[in-house]
């Protein structure tokens, strides 16, 4: 009996299978695809933490304790690779006189590096002019000193006096922050920012002229290979347990600095992100997926209650009964989930060029069957479920009839619709109160963990918008009759009043479908524009860290005029901006001053309102060039010396001619939060002409390009050649690959394609799936009105009303909801955005191609129906 | 009644499915005549070949041999039929389902409420015209299938097995309303049934066995007596 009735159900019932086993396989398909992805990008972030960092441990040798016995020790802990030790000495300060003018600085640091530091910690130094061995100086205090390759400078060392050395190059220091950190301090107690003044010894030299110096330690710059777990928060304790193991074996002798373990707990942080990505934008498309199931499924509940009803006429048993049911279900869940796996291997492979996305074997072969298993529940839940329900609850005599329900659903009742969107509106609210934080990493907790509280409050707007967008089709559907009739005269004449009437009576069916396709273009909606906003705000991180399409950076102490941009004007240059770029005392509080010509900075650069506060980027440009000397600072400068609008700010900046600071007043015009090439931390932004007045130079920093957005690594060669080694070149392209934090390593855009895929196909699916399965449950209907005299074109007429009804509530009603998603989304995952957009970036290619698939599946639907109801009507009425 | 109008003539008309051995024959070369005002009842067991041999006659299958003439026929509309069960459409209440064939024909559907209200009135389906057809019983629904014919006004009435799935009582109840239709419009009805009794109240009866329709029985000098009345 078994087997007749599979070669039945295939034989005869082939479109309904299908179309459910399409639901399953799309579900199974996402959730393979997504989970495997989440893991292999957890695995991405990690190498990327790891390749991130130059000196994996700096390990501080305590006063007292022996440093070879120390590096003896590092040298035997297991995952150690290499162990050069540094020696670190505190100045009092460096001075140097050059072109008659002597420069006096700061306290600052001396660091002595073995001869082959370089060679196995390459990333640390970055040599900008001169040599790369010997005396090398910081970029910062070559600048501060005035001095060059081949100047000599004095090192102020205490307990050893004034020692000369001669200069043979100067260097960059990337990863000066974690280089300089304060061994062993908390977070919050290290060094807002490295010291301005440092010079690179050899470590001989530094010997010799440290001898006597009473402030000397040493350091153990640790490389290690240690095999560490995929998962960044796995590394992260694999890291941090080895450090603190040293630490017990060396019996307090020494302290670890980890900077390979500070990097994977960032990475952590970035890899709870992604989770929480693949959440919000991954579980909607699987539960969606799963409902179209359901979907399919319950469009053709009344022949299945029909075929429950004729076997229990028969004499079978329940079992019997629940074990064709099962049948069905199986040949659905297993059919769909095996085909699911397909489409996600497939999408693996065209999109990653692996079936396992990256991820390594064991994990996405769990992934892959934990989709299954879900596939093969959805499809139980969906086929066995309603079987079971109508076999304790409804009656032969019932299952001969059309099931009607004339009561209204109790969510319908009890207004859960409304009482979803105030749960949405005041969890949201109350996010908002912690800045939308979702990544949580409490001070003196080891541990990161995510705030699932505000997952609710877009998931309550989903379901709560779903369930008022159904019922108002309800009610617009029951009471709308006299519109329906109007709208669909065009199409239906003579008809109109009845195809109103048929749609009114099936408002159940067509407002769930309406309300399904909804949810599938607002997932894809959500998806696409959080995505487009993600890359537009990347592009903005990019274009804020080089400044321009192509970016002319001047060396350290040239004296380049504005007048210098015309050389630059090379073919594909649209405008070339000069930008000042100076450094400025507040108080002792030194930071970099951008002077800009306010009328034309943006021809080359984009400013957008988010980067200021206290007017818009135009206003406060304007309030630039009205007063010349206005200035724009950083929100902490403003809270650090509590200035109000007008207050006089006194900088001290460098004079050009007498080569000593002069006091040059400013008035605090507004808050500049971000500025292209500026850092992350505190600036000014002032009016270039003022400053060259007050300086009396016009020296430029670098020159901001505007190539159109194109062609930026051409001309970026183009000008490298022509320059050489005069200045650095850089462009957007090789900028964007270097700005991105690990979540943007992850390449947001591959998860992304994913989803925009599986949305478009979820979309046409509910649209045209339901619509297809719809018809060909009544094409009994449509069979009896072509045998009372219904023209080809009168059904046309009424299958086409009952498709653009369809097609239209579903696609502004998705439109809607995915509006208000994408706000919200876009909001609570603040976080993941740097900087925070202005506005959400709307991709209007994707979103026409989801709306032209949506109609052309609904259109092929209704076709397919019309075509079936062409069909030779006796063939539908032989069992009447 | 006069019966002088011929409307359709059947001869040699067959009905093949299929090709081959396994070619299964419907109805084999079956002549017939219907006029206006005939009652015609064809008679036969189920899978005799009543049911295509109706279908063949309104049109809804095309004969694999013989030919069908509907000289006094306009068209498809000057057709009714009733079915077995189940022929309303679901989603219209009994009012809507009884105009439709003339919805369908272009009547406006103000047009359309009188006629209909009177055949449901002759089927005593009055009471019923706001229902939904889940919403009233097997005959009531027979019942406004007839009246939906009956306000279609045909000149001939093709009924298959119109009592084949009720009782007794309530069969006799819709064969009635078929008669009445059928005489109020003037109509020539046509009904397949395997009941001898249905039979008995129409005027000719031709059997069917095995796809061949056989030659018609004596006329019955008087019908029998209505066993019921509509409800």
């Amino acid at each position: 009996m078994i087997t007749a009735w599979a070669r039945g159900l295939t034989r005869h019932r082939i479109g309904r299978l299908l179309a459910a086993v399409t639901g399953i396989a799309l579900a199974v398909a996402l959730i393979a695809a997504l989970g495997s992805f989440l893991t292999a990008s957890k695995a991405t972030m990690t190498q990327r933490a790891v390749r991130s960092v130059s000196v994996d441990w700096q390990v501080e040798v305590q006063p007292g304790a022996d440093p070879n016995a120390a590096g003896s020790l590092v040298r035997s802990a297991p995952g150690t690779r290499t162990a050069l030790p540094v020696g670190l000495a505190r100045t009092t300060g460096f001075t140097a006189t050059v072109g008659g003018s002597t420069q006096t600085t700061g306290p600052g640091v001396a660091l002595g590096l073995p001869a082959d530091y370089r060679s196995h910690f390459p990333d640390e130094l970055r040599t900008l002019s001169g040599s790369g061995t010997g005396i090398l100086l910081a970029q910062q205090t070559a600048s501060n000193l005035h001095a060059a390759p081949g100047d000599t400078i004095g090192i102020r060392l205490p307990g050893a006096g004034l020692r000369q050395v001669q200069v043979d190059g100067v260097v960059d220091l990337p990863q000066a922050d974690s280089l300089f950190q304060k061994v062993g301090a908390p977070a919050q107690s290290q060094p807002t920012a490295p010291p301005d003044n440092v010079v690179l010894l050899p470590a001989a030299r530094f010997a010799s002229l440290t001898r006597g110096a009473t402030d000397v330690t040493t350091q153990i710059h640790v490389a290690r290979d240690a095999k560490l777990p995929a998962d960044p928060a796995a590394a992260f304790t694999s890291v941090t347990g080895a450090a603190h193991n040293l630490e017990a074996r060396s019996a307090g002798t020494v302290l670890v600095g980890n900077n390979l373990g500070a990097a994977l707990d960032s990475a952590r942080q970035d890899a709870l992100y992604a989770q929480i990505l693949f959440l919000f934008l991954g579980v909607p498309g699987a539960v969606l997926a799963a409902a179209l199931t359901v979907a399919v499924a319950s469009a053709g509940g009344e022949r299945r209650r029909r075929e429950q009803g004729l076997l229990r006429l028969r004499g079978l048993r329940p079992r019997q009964i629940i074990a064709l049911a099962g049948l069905e279900a199986a040949l659905v869940g297993v059919v769909g989930g095996l085909a699911g796996l397909g489409l996600a291997a497939l999408t693996g492979r065209l999109a990653f060029g692996a079936t396992s996305f990256g991820a390594n074997a064991g994990t996405w072969a769990l992934w892959y069957a934990v989709a299954f298993v879900l596939g093969v529940t959805v499809a139980a839940g969906a086929v066995l479920v309603p079987a079971l329900r109508d076999l304790r609850t409804v009656t032969v005599a019932d299952t001969r009839r059309e099931q009607r329900v004339s009561r209204s659903p109790w969510w319908l009742r009890y207004g859960l619709d409304f009482a979803l969107l105030i749960g949405s509106w005041l969890v949201f609210r109350a996010s908002s109160g912690n800045q939308y934080a979702l990544v949580l990493a409490p001070e003196g907790v080891p541990s990161v963990s995510v705030s699932y509280w505000a997952f609710l409050s877009p998931a309550l707007l989903w379901l709560g918008a779903a369930l008022l967008l159904w019922r108002l089709t309800l009610l617009a559907l029951a009471h709308g009759r006299p519109a329906l009739a109007r709208l669909a005269r065009p199409l239906t004449k003579t008809l109109a009043t009845t195809t109103a009437a048929v749609l009114s009576r099936r408002r159940r069916p067509l407002a769930r479908s309406v309300v399904l396709l909804a949810l599938a273009v607002s997932f894809a909606i959500s998806t696409a524009v959080f995505n487009s906003t993600y890359r537009q705000q990347s592009e903005v991180d990019a274009r804020l860290t080089n400044g321009a399409d192509v970016t002319v950076t001047q060396p350290p102490g040239a004296q380049v005029p504005p007048s210098a941009a015309g050389k630059l004007k090379v073919s594909g240059v649209r405008h070339v901006e000069p930008l000042q770029h100076r450094y400025a005392y507040v108080g002792a509080d030194l930071q970099d001053l951008y002077g800009v010509r306010p009328a034309n900075v943006a021809k080359a650069t984009s400013l957008q309102d988010a980067y200021f506060s206290g007017g818009t980027a135009g206003q406060l440009m304007r309030r630039l060039a009205q007063r010349p000397d206005n200035l724009l600072v950083s929100a902490e400068t403003v809270h650090d010396f509590q200035l109000s609008p007008g207050d006089t700010v006194n900088l001290r900046i460098q004079d050009a001619r007498t080569r000593a600071l002069r006091t040059v007043p400013f008035h605090y015009a507004g808050i500049v939060k971000e500025f292209p090439t500026a850092p992350k931390d505190s600036f000014f932004v002032a009016n270039a002409a003022y400053v060259a007045k007050a300086t009396g130079s016009n020296a430029v920093g670098a020159f901001l390009l505007d190539t159109g957005g194109a062609h930026q690594q051409q001309i970026a060669a183009h000008l490298r050649k022509q320059l050489r080694t005069g200045a650095t070149v850089t462009d957007l392209t090789q900028t964007r690959g270097i700005v991105g934090t690990s979540l943007t390593s992850v390449d947001l855009a591959g998860l992304t394609r994913i989803e925009l895929g599986f949305a478009v196909l979820l979309a046409a699916g509910a649209g045209g799936l339901v619509l297809a399965l719809g018809l060909a449950e009544r094409r009994r209907t449509f069979a009896i009105a072509t045998v009372l005299g219904a023209r080809s074109g009168q059904l046309r007429g009424m299958v086409l009303t009952e498709a653009l009804l369809l097609a239209t509530g579903g696609l502004t009603g998705g439109a809607l909801i995915g509006w208000a998603l994408s706000e919200m989304l876009v909001k609570v995952l603040t976080g993941v955005f740097d900087p925070p957009p202005a506005s959400l970036s709307v991709p209007g290619g994707y979103l026409a191609l989801t709306a032209g698939a949506t109609v052309a599946a609904v259109l092929a639907a209704a076709l397919n129906g019309i075509r079936s109801a062409g069909r030779p009507a006796v063939e539908e009425l032989r069992d009447l | 009644m006069a019966s002088a109008d011929l409307l359709l003539s059947c001869r040699g008309v067959a009905l093949t499915f299929g090709r081959g051995p396994t070619a299964v024959v419907a109805v084999h070369g079956a002549d017939l005549d219907v006029r206006s005002g005939d009652r015609l009842a064809v008679v036969g067991p189920s899978g005799s070949g009543k049911s295509s041999l109706l279908h063949l006659l309104a049109g809804l299958e095309r004969p694999t041999g013989g030919t069908i003439a509907r000289p006094g026929l306009g068209g498809p509309r000057d057709i009714g039929l009733v079915f077995q069960a189940d022929s309303l459409i679901p989603a219209l209440d009994v009012t809507e389902n009884a105009a439709l064939p003339l919805v369908l024909a272009g009547r406006p559907q103000e047009e359309t409420r009188r006629p209909v209200a009177e055949a449901l009135d002759v089927v005593g389906a009055a009471g019923l015209a706001d229902r939904l057809p889940d919403e009233i019983s097997g005959g009531q629904a027979q019942r406004v299938a007839v009246a939906r014919v009956l306000a279609q006004a045909p000149r001939l009435i093709l009924a298959d097995e119109p009592t084949g799935r009720l009782d007794h009582a309530t069969g006799a109840r819709v064969l009635d309303a078929l008669l009445a239709a059928a005489d109020r419009t003037g109509a020539a009805l046509v009904v397949t049934t395997h009941d001898p009794s249905v039979a008995a109240r129409l005027t000719v009866r031709r059997s069917m066995r095995d796809g061949r329709l056989l030659a018609p029985a004596p006329e019955t000098a008087e019908a029998p007596t209505p066993r019921g009345s509509p409800s």
